[in-house]
This record gives C-alpha cells, structure tokens and sequence, in this order.
C-alpha cells in the first residue's frame, strides 16, 4: 500500500516521466500543501521565489509568490483556521462529498474510497480528514501525474488518470475555488484560489482533448465499417 | 421570569385513633391567608380528641406559566388550595390544580384540597390578570413539503454572522 504521505516524491519511481507530468505533479503538490495546512516561513520562502511568465497561470503564480513574499505566517494561520477549521464548522467544506450532494460523508467520498482501494492508496496515519478534502485529492493527482500512484487499476493508459479526474475532482473543484475566492475571511487564500481555479480549468480542458483525440480515430474506423 | 410568593398559614386536623393500633394522621383543613403568630406544632384546640394543628407559614408560589391552570381553578365551584403534608410537615402549597393532583397519585402523601380564602383568590386573580398570555391551540398536521421553505442543506460559503460567535 501507498501512503499518501510519500505519494509526490517522484524520485523512487525510476520510471521515465515527460516533463509536462513533472511539472503537472508539482503543481498538483503546491495546491495539496497549501490546502492541507497553513504554509510555514520556509513555504512562503520557497513560493516567494516562484518566477512569473506571461500566461495567465503564471501571473496567478506570480500574483501568489508577491503575495507569499509580505505575508505573515500567523495571520496565513488564522485564516487558514477560519476558512477551513473554524468554531463549529470552518467558511468552506472542502470536501467533494459536501458540494456534490450537499452533505458530508455522503455517496460520493464512498465512491472515491472504492477507486483508491483499486489504486492501493490508503489514509496515512494521523489524517483524520475524510478522504474527499481537497488537498488529498490534489495529492493523489501529484501522485498519478509523478508516476508514484498507478492509475491503470482504474483504466488503460491515461484512461485512469482522467476517469479519475472527471470522476471526483473535475465535478466540484471549480465551483470550491470559486467559492473560495469569495469567502469573507479568505486573503492570502483568495491569491491561492486564482491559481486552484486556473489549474482545474486547464486540466479539465487538457482532459478533454485527449479524450476527443483518443476518440477521433476509433469514430473514422467505425465509419468504416458501415 | 415573573413570580409571586403569598405566604399563608398552614391549619391541619387529626382524629384519635380508631384502634389501638393506629397512629394519629394530620390532615389538612384550612390555609389562612396571613400567618398566625404561633409557633409550629402549636395545638390550637382539642376537643374530645379531635387536634386542630398549626403547622407554621408556608411559601404559596404563583408562577406566569401556570396562569391557565389558575384560571381553570378560580372558575371552580369551589377555588382550592391544594396543601401536601409529609408527617407534620408541609411539603407543598400550590394554587394549581394540575400540580395538586399529580401529587394526590401517590398514596403514601397526605394530599388535601382546602378552600382557598378570598384574599387569596383576589391576589391570584390580580397575579392572572397582569401576566396571562393566552395560548391558542393549534392543531399540528403534517403537510407536503414545499420549494419555497427553506434548503436543509448547510451553507456552501459561511457567512460571518451566521459564525458561532456571531450567536
């Protein structure tokens, strides 16, 4: 069994990985850090330090990384403990469970725990968050997309990977990004949000067109046949 | 919460025994509506064995939940004063026929309606007119539900005053 906790280290793999999978691995691991916890001075540091390029993605990181530079750790804690924790319950339930049937712990986070049963991902020790939080599934995609997770038990090929995406990520993901960049407390958060935001809408659509290449041929020959 | 305290003299009566083997039981058989200057226990008179006991002044306690039951009682015959004795003790004084009942349901309490004086039906009476909210009955059904009534589900975006300190 995988533990989630040692999921985004790509380096244990010793499979060849493009460089495209790297770099969606790591972006996948930034978004699982921040929303796992408040980022500490070493995180903030190393965010800081990200270099901005013209796309719209890299400005959010770059809007992110200024951010990072003149935040402080504790009010990043604070609000961190009311979007997310809170007294009762936090701003937000990040949890795929709550935004798609309105409740937690409901069909879907069952759903979600039959396909890591067939990825022989489990719960790490110490994680008392249902499995359907957002930074664990932001971990599992780090660990699909770095090689240290096997998707085929879902799907051949990149079939996993994307069964996996449309199935618990791709139906709610935008709509929680959303929903946090509008939150009352969120402010360091809501830097975080553009960029969560962007990053599901370029998946979703890189999913998309994979799907309708791999299905572009299989559509000429069935034209064929008739 | 607004409440009233009467206090009122508590006169109880016992019979001789009918055998030798029974014992003496106080009943009781009159409030008065100011105490007597008498200590409790006091023998007020004893007439062929026939004891009239004051037993002290006891706390008539008139509460503004209650001011149904105290209409229901003053609009008896008889307005009573329902009076629980435990031995020589007085346990309860209660205007409230509901209360006074309950407490009769238990066979090893001496539990006694005694005729309640005009004083005090005057100042229960006051007592019910300053604080009587009339209550209608409703008749609770069950009915279908409706789109308009508002969503179970929690709140996607928690808003700050719906925070538990906000509370």
């Amino acid at each position: 069994m995988h533990r989630i906790e040692d999921a985004t280290d790509p380096a244990d793999t010793g499979a060849f990985i493009a460089e495209q999978d790297v770099l969606r691995a790591q972006h996948w691991a930034g978004l699982a850090r921040l929303m796992v916890a408040p980022p500490d001075a070493a995180t903030l540091q190393a965010l800081a330090a990200v270099t901005a390029d013209d796309t719209p993605l890299g400005q959010a990181w770059g809007a992110l990384g200024a951010r990072a530079a003149v935040a402080d750790p504790a009010a990043i804690g604070q609000e961190f403990f009311e979007l997310f924790v809170g007294v009762g319950r936090g701003e937000l339930l990040p949890y795929a469970s709550f935004y798609l049937t309105g409740f937690l712990n409901e069909r879907p986070l069952a759903e979600l725990r039959r396909d890591l049963g067939a990825l022989g991902i489990e719960r790490a020790a110490g994680r008392h968050d249902p499995e359907d939080h957002i930074a664990t599934l932001c971990e599992v995609m780090a660990g699909i997309a770095s090689g240290g997770f096997v998707a085929s038990g879902l799907g051949c090929g990149g079939a996993g990977e994307a069964g996996f995406f449309a199935r618990h990520i791709e139906p709610w993901a935008a709509q929680f990004f959303e929903d946090l960049a509008q939150a009352p407390s969120a402010d360091f958060y809501r830097a975080v949000a553009e960029v969560g935001a962007l990053w599901i809408g370029i998946e979703t659509r890189a999913f998309a067109m994979a799907r309708a290449g791999a299905a572009a041929p299989r559509a000429a020959a069935g034209g064929r046949i008739h | 919460m607004p409440r009233e305290i009467l206090r009122l003299g508590i006169v109880a009566r016992s019979h001789p025994p009918a055998t030798v083997w029974g014992g003496r039981v106080l009943r009781p058989v009159a409030v008065l509506p100011v105490p007597a200057p008498l200590a409790a226990g006091t023998v007020m008179s004893d007439i062929e064995g026939v004891q009239t006991v004051y037993l002290g002044d006891h706390a008539l306690m008139l509460h503004h939940g209650e001011t149904a039951h105290y209409l229901m009682n003053l609009g008896a015959a008889r307005p009573s004063v329902w009076v629980s004795l435990d031995g020589a003790r007085v346990h309860l004084v209660t205007p409230d026929p509901f209360e006074g009942e309950a407490l009769a349901g238990d066979p090893e309490r001496v539990v006694e309606a005694v005729a309640m004086p005009p004083e005090v039906c005057a100042a229960v009476a006051a007592f019910v007119a300053a604080h009587h909210a009339p209550e209608p009955f409703e008749k609770r059904k069950r009915k279908p539900a409706s789109i308009t009534e508002a969503d179970p589900r929690a709140p996607r975006i928690l808003a700050p005053d719906q925070k538990w300190g906000a509370r």
